[in-house]
């Protein structure tokens, strides 16, 4: 990838968690009425998946969507406002975060309601091959939503219907504050892929530059060949933190699901906040050398104030 | 004709021309075509039919999918019990559909079949389809006669936004109910078929052919009746029934839903907050011990006692 293309995604990249900290800053002072889903190391994917979509691709996401959003419109005023329920936010604030779309994007339907989504995206791919349009549909779903029937019927409709979609679970191995191992077996999903005869392609290590090429390479192929593909990505939902009680006067672990992430200081960090691959930045870094993330953060940190001022 | 014939008739006929339209459904195409509801559709070919998985819940997010892609569509299912499953999309992506989108510009209506027949047992013979309606004011309409199913499939099947309307399949093999509409209300949610001035009689969910049966017998006794179907659940302006009855004085109200909470509730609290009612009769199921058994689902009316409650000389 050329060097100006790389510059381009590490500074969307780094926008998406910029914009987050500043939320996550307003959170911790509870200063929203709406609950919030923020995913803190979702930057990576959600960047990836932008970057394929064209003009007629749809995107259809989750309760945890703010990542995507932030990621398409490439601002935060209008997530900002929108999450203030203002009149000048997306959907002129009327849909809280958990529901937020952004048509003009292409994200149009984001549910609250764990795998209700992956029928409604099986309706819009539909449409796309009724209306003989070229775009392809894309639906995000977490390790939970897998559990739900409405993952195995939307696969098996979007299958038999012979429809292009690109369906992405994003597996952070919790399921609010449930760790996968404590709730239930585990689910081999490229056992289950096999069962429909779908291609099914596993992602982790957060470079986006590698994501984008394994997206848009399968995107061709589901356009082409008029099936959905599978994808399970590994991310970490960054901003756990340690509760002591007089239960666990040690400490227990509280994995990140929704509100503020206390641990996550954008006084005290930067924009990196885990020294490993599961954090988007820290991979960035690797690639491009702290200096320039220092040296973008800075720019785009200076940019975020200046818009929401 | 047959009911079942009229409304197959007058849906073969609202889907043959439009373009990009989508019917399916499991069995749509096949085999009886769901007792003959769906039998014999033919379609633009810009459009298509499918014939459908069994996959209640996730058949309704993708009508709502079709919908938000601005393709527009029909569902048609065997039996309401089976939109139980499918209760999440007609609550929670309905209302996230609506709650952003005003003006919707193509269709979404889930067409079941109503299983009130009788002796189905513990399951598949759920008839409140007005619960369904309320949980998320959803606008639902039953077909009970023949200008029921001409208007509301050609005005209600392929029209912008999302509805339900539901056929009886214990009317489908009766001859259809053939009497012209003399009122109606602005979305036909209300109907009236008979201007008498002697008893008002409401029907609701699918007991019209019971009032219109009293209505008949009321008739050979010189008893002139009004007679109003409500074809929709929620909501409803009473004032046509309203007015009929501060001139009537008293009503007969018919619900063969067998929830516990009746939408003739509603009208009844109406009534009895507006007008001076002298006499007042509510048909309405007697739940048995031996209801979740096979048993008739049919309700018994007594005609002479209806006629002697009203003490009309």
């Amino acid at each position: 990838m050329e060097s100006e293309s790389q510059k381009n995604i590490v500074e969307k990249i780094l926008r998406i968690r910029l914009s987050q900290m500043l939320i996550n800053e307003d959170y911790k002072k509870n200063k929203f009425k709406i609950p919030i889903h923020l995913a803190f190391g979702h930057e990576a994917i959600a960047t990836a998946v932008s970057q394929i979509m064209n003009k007629n691709d749809k995107l259809v996401l989750s309760h945890r969507n703010i990542a995507y959003n932030l990621a398409r419109i490439g601002k935060l005023k209008p997530i900002l406002d929108a999450y203030y329920l203002k009149p000048g936010g997306l959907v002129n604030g009327k849909t809280g975060s958990m529901n937020l779309t952004n048509v003009e994007k292409g994200i149009i339907y984001s549910s609250s309601i764990l795998g209700n989504n992956f029928s409604v995206s099986t309706g819009i791919a539909m449409g796309e091959k009724i209306r003989s349009q070229e775009g392809i549909t894309i639906v995000l779903g977490g390790d939970g939503a897998i559990e739900e029937g409405s993952f195995h019927e939307s696969l098996l409709m979007l299958k038999s219907l012979e429809l292009s979609a690109i369906v992405i679970i994003e597996n952070n191995e919790w399921s609010m504050a449930t760790k996968i191992s404590e709730r239930r077996h585990s689910i081999n999903l490229e056992k289950f892929a096999e069962v429909y005869d779908i291609k099914y392609v596993k992602m982790s290590g957060n470079n986006p530059i590698q994501y984008i090429e394994k997206l848009n390479s399968l995107k061709q192929f589901s356009l082409k060949e008029k099936t959905p593909v599978l994808i399970e990505v590994m991310v970490t939902t960054i901003g756990e933190w340690i509760l002591t009680t007089p239960e666990f006067p040690d400490g227990k672990l509280i994995n990140y699901h929704a509100g503020p992430a206390p641990t996550v200081d954008l006084e005290k960090n930067t924009a990196k906040i885990i020294d490993d691959v599961s954090d988007p930045i820290f991979v960035l870094e690797k690639q491009v050398g702290s200096k320039k993330i220092e040296e973008i953060t800075k720019t785009v940190l200076k940019e975020l104030n200046s818009e929401i001022k | 004709m047959k009911y079942i014939e009229y409304v197959n008739e007058q849906i073969k006929n609202t889907v043959k021309d439009p373009e990009n339209l989508v019917l399916f459904g499991q069995n749509i195409s096949t085999g009886s075509c769901l007792a003959g509801l769906t039998k014999g559709l033919s379609v633009n070919p810009t459009s298509k039919i499918i014939n459908s998985t069994n996959s209640e819940n996730s058949l309704c997010g993708f009508g709502f999918g079709l919908m938000l892609n601005g393709v527009s569509s029909v569902f048609f299912m065997k039996q309401l019990d089976f939109l139980l499953l499918g209760i999440d999309h007609l609550v929670n992506t309905y209302n996230n559909i609506r709650s952003t989108i005003t003006n919707p510009k193509s269709s979404f209506t889930i067409m079941p079949i109503i299983v009130d027949g009788g002796y189905q047992g513990p399951q598949s013979s759920l008839n409140n389809f007005a619960d369904f309606c309320s949980i998320a004011r959803i606008p639902g309409y039953t077909i009970s006669t023949k200008a029921e199913a001409k208007k509301l499939i050609s005005t209600k099947l392929i029209s912008p936004g999302f509805r339900i309307i539901g056929v009886s399949a214990r009317l489908f093999k009766e001859e259809i109910i053939n009497v012209p509409i003399i009122y109606e209300n602005t979305d036909s949610s209300l109907i009236q078929y008979s201007n008498g001035v002697n008893v008002t009689i409401v029907c609701f969910n699918l007991s019209f052919p019971i009032g219109w049966n009293i209505l008949q017998n009321l008739k050979k006794d010189n008893i002139k009746s009004s007679i109003f179907n409500i074809t929709a659940l929620t909501p409803i302006n009473w004032k046509e029934i309203l007015e009929n009855v501060r001139e009537t004085k008293k009503i007969i109200i018919i619900d063969d839903s067998k929830s516990q909470n009746l939408a003739c509730e509603n009208l009844i609290n109406f009534l009895h907050d507006n007008c001076d009612i002298q006499k007042k009769i509510i048909l309405k199921r007697k739940i048995q011990n031996n209801w979740l058994h096979p048993v008739s689902d049919e309700m018994v009316i007594d005609y002479q006692k209806i006629k002697d409650g009203l003490q009309i000389a």
